[in-house]
């Protein structure tokens, strides 16, 4: 019976569930993104993308030719590129003070940083919008900004906080014993080894900034309109094919980011 | 170089880690600092590293004192507990850690010879996570070699590794510690470890030095139950002083039929007189063991007590009995496993005999049990 040849597909299925599985589960994921990139190359009849007609290479050929949208975009990469640096710097150091010393309020502000993380978005964004204008701050780029860094810093903070926390104390003793002095063992030591947890604290700060949308739009004004705002803008009347194209590229660039991060770590681990 | 420790001690909030420490250690000596956990050891050796600093006292190297000196000033490496090799850097940077951070400029002549010298050679690139536990141990060796420190701190070097690894790596170190001559200072709990490698031996208990000395003179003449029971075992049995020469000492146990003798020599306190009360002690190597019947085989002049064995077990390389006496129970011995008596089970009347000279006294005064299976 255990043997018999009808229950061997039965025994192969078995054998793979876990990785059947996981490619059922990582296609539930990728499916809207391949959407996506299949209809960048779609030549709608209206102005409506949401049937397909033919084949074209159009919009990849003409990225920006919609109005506003190229301008749109380099506004969002803008900001969310400083916000990221912002954001980095100053929460890998909030994230050593918290990680390494104990001082008086120190539960509390960790307790705070969760905060904008826990709060919904809608509030956030309602209260800083109330805030910007009783302090008569004009909105515009210097306001997203501002808020970009607020909710992105709490990111950086616990990414890199874990990983501090992770780190062996004895590794910086080593080399302080070995003649490293206190910039040194940072440079050499410290920063390194602290490096993976900043870089993914810099690479969600980017993610986060770039497609936010609901902060951003209560703290905008009129006439800053950053990508999501756009596509938001341009949903209501018809979305052109380049905000496909546009959503491709960073899907691919994306992944080709992780896994050229992927493979050079391969590779060092081999030689 | 000579390092020598005065008056040094470290109080961690209201728990004295070390109490006021005086050390001599001699330069290319190989010294032990040994001791159960949590008995400063590794307190004493962070503060010579400078990675802890002293409540008091001071610590001087030729004469120089260097207890301000923050550690990277200092000409003093580790070697950590768990070796703490970078894991970012490969072997060989690892080991250049030190030269590089000093500024010499040319580094790979003298990576590869240290990496030569711990037989690491051909591992150079990989990473620490990609070594075994006594692979990282030699890199961890190697990096603090490398720099020529005048003195080399060993922090439980080899407690990562198995039992057999660390045997080879005792020899090993001893053998490292002859050809480079540089002064060793080790700290460890392991008492087996520090008798095979060091020369010189501190026994600590407390955050206190109790004994210092060669492992056979520590081993033959422990100073006190602590060091009687923490190195090796020991036999203690309480007897009353009978009478008291000047090369010899009488003593009788309570229950034991004859007098016990030793030589006066071995006894800690001056002018032991009759009536006291000592605590003499034998190793259970230097017993012997003997049927009851066959007692008039004992050769004269010997210590005996007459008991029961209780348990016996079969090691291979040796038996090992526990014998009740009335003087005292559990009397442990170890017999080669040279010509074996199979008559010698569970319940034989027997005599355990040893000679007065292998017989040690101390000071009755003191916890019996202190030291004992502690690690």
């Amino acid at each position: 019976m255990a043997n018999s040849p009808l229950l061997a597909p039965l025994r192969r299925l078995r054998r793979n569930a876990v990785v059947l599985a996981g490619c059922a589960t990582l296609g539930y994921l990728l499916l809207p993104n391949l959407v996506v990139l299949l209809f960048s190359f779609n030549d709608p009849a209206g102005r409506f993308n949401y049937q397909w007609r033919a084949f074209s290479t159009d919009a990849w050929t003409d990225p920006c030719g919609v109005a506003d949208m190229c301008g749109s975009l380099g506004l969002s990469l803008r900001i969310a590129v400083l916000a990221t640096l912002i954001a980095t710097a100053f929460g890998t150091l909030a994230a050593f003070a918290l990680a390494r010393y104990r001082f008086r309020g120190g539960g509390l502000a960790n307790a705070l940083i969760f905060l904008p993380m826990a709060m919904p978005e809608v509030v956030m964004a309602a209260s800083l919008g109330t805030l910007f204008l009783n302090m008569r701050v004009g909105f515009g780029f210097t306001t997203i900004l501002i808020a970009h860094v607020m909710f992105c810093l709490s990111f950086v903070i616990v990414a890199v906080k874990a990983r501090v926390m992770s780190m062996d104390p004895r590794l910086e003793e080593a080399a302080r014993d070995l003649y490293a002095g206190p910039v040194q063992t940072f440079w050499r030591v410290t920063l390194p080894l602290a490096a993976p947890g900043i870089a993914a604290g810099a690479m969600l700060s980017f993610a986060l900034s770039f497609d936010d949308f609901i902060i951003t739009q209560f703290n905008a004004g009129s006439s800053t309109v950053t990508f999501p705002m756009f596509v938001w803008g341009a949903a209501q009347r018809g979305v052109p094919v380049q905000v496909n194209v546009i959503g491709s590229a960073m899907f691919v660039i994306a992944v080709a980011i992780v896994l050229g991060g992927r493979l050079t770590a391969n590779r060092r681990r081999k030689s | 170089m000579t390092l020598t420790l005065s008056g040094l001690s470290k109080v961690f909030g209201d728990a004295t880690a070390v109490h006021p420490l005086d050390l001599t250690i001699p330069e290319g000596s190989f010294f032990a600092l040994l001791g159960a956990s949590g008995c400063g050891k590794t307190t004493t050796l962070r503060m010579v590293a400078g990675l802890e600093e002293p409540t008091g006292g001071r610590i001087l190297l030729d004469g120089e004192d260097i207890t301000r000196l923050p550690p990277h000033r200092r000409p003093v490496n580790t070697v950590f507990q768990n070796y703490a090799l970078f894991p970012h850097l490969d072997v060989r940077d690892n080991v250049a850690f030190g030269l590089r951070r000093r500024g010499v400029k040319s580094v790979g002549k003298q990576v590869a010879e240290m990496l030569e010298l711990v037989q690491l050679g051909e591992l150079a690139r990989r990473r620490p996570g990609q070594l075994s536990g006594g692979q990282q141990q030699r890199v961890a060796l190697a990096r603090a070699l490398i720099n020529r420190p005048q003195v080399l701190l060993l922090d439980e070097p080899l407690g990562a590794l198995d039992l057999k690894l660390r045997r080879q790596m005792q020899l090993e170190l001893s053998r490292i510690q002859a050809e480079v001559g540089i002064t060793f200072v080790h700290v460890t709990h392991d008492q087996e470890e520090a008798m095979t490698m060091a020369d010189r031996v501190a026994v600590m208990n407390g955050g206190r030095v109790v004994q210092l000395g060669e492992p056979a003179e520590l081993y033959e003449n422990p100073r006190s139950t602590f060091v009687a029971n923490f190195l090796g075992t020991s036999n203690l049995v309480e007897a009353q002083v009978t009478a008291a020469g000047p090369d010899e000492i009488q003593v009788k146990a309570p229950g034991a039929d004859g007098t016990l003798r030793l030589p006066a020599a071995r006894c800690p306190a001056e002018g032991t007189g009759a009536g006291d009360t000592l605590l003499v002690g034998v190793r259970p190597e230097k017993i012997a063991l003997t049927r009851a019947q066959d007692a008039d085989q004992v050769p004269g002049g010997r210590n005996r007590l007459t008991g029961r064995i209780r348990d016996a077990n079969y090691l291979g390389v040796s038996l090992h009995y526990l014998v009740d006496t009335p003087a005292c129970a559990e009397i442990s011995v170890y017999e080669q496993n040279v010509e074996r008596d199979t008559r010698l089970t569970p319940g034989a009347e027997v005599v355990v005999h040893w000679r007065p000279a292998h017989t040690f006294a101390l000071d009755a005064a003191q916890d019996m049990t202190a030291g004992e299976g502690e690690i």
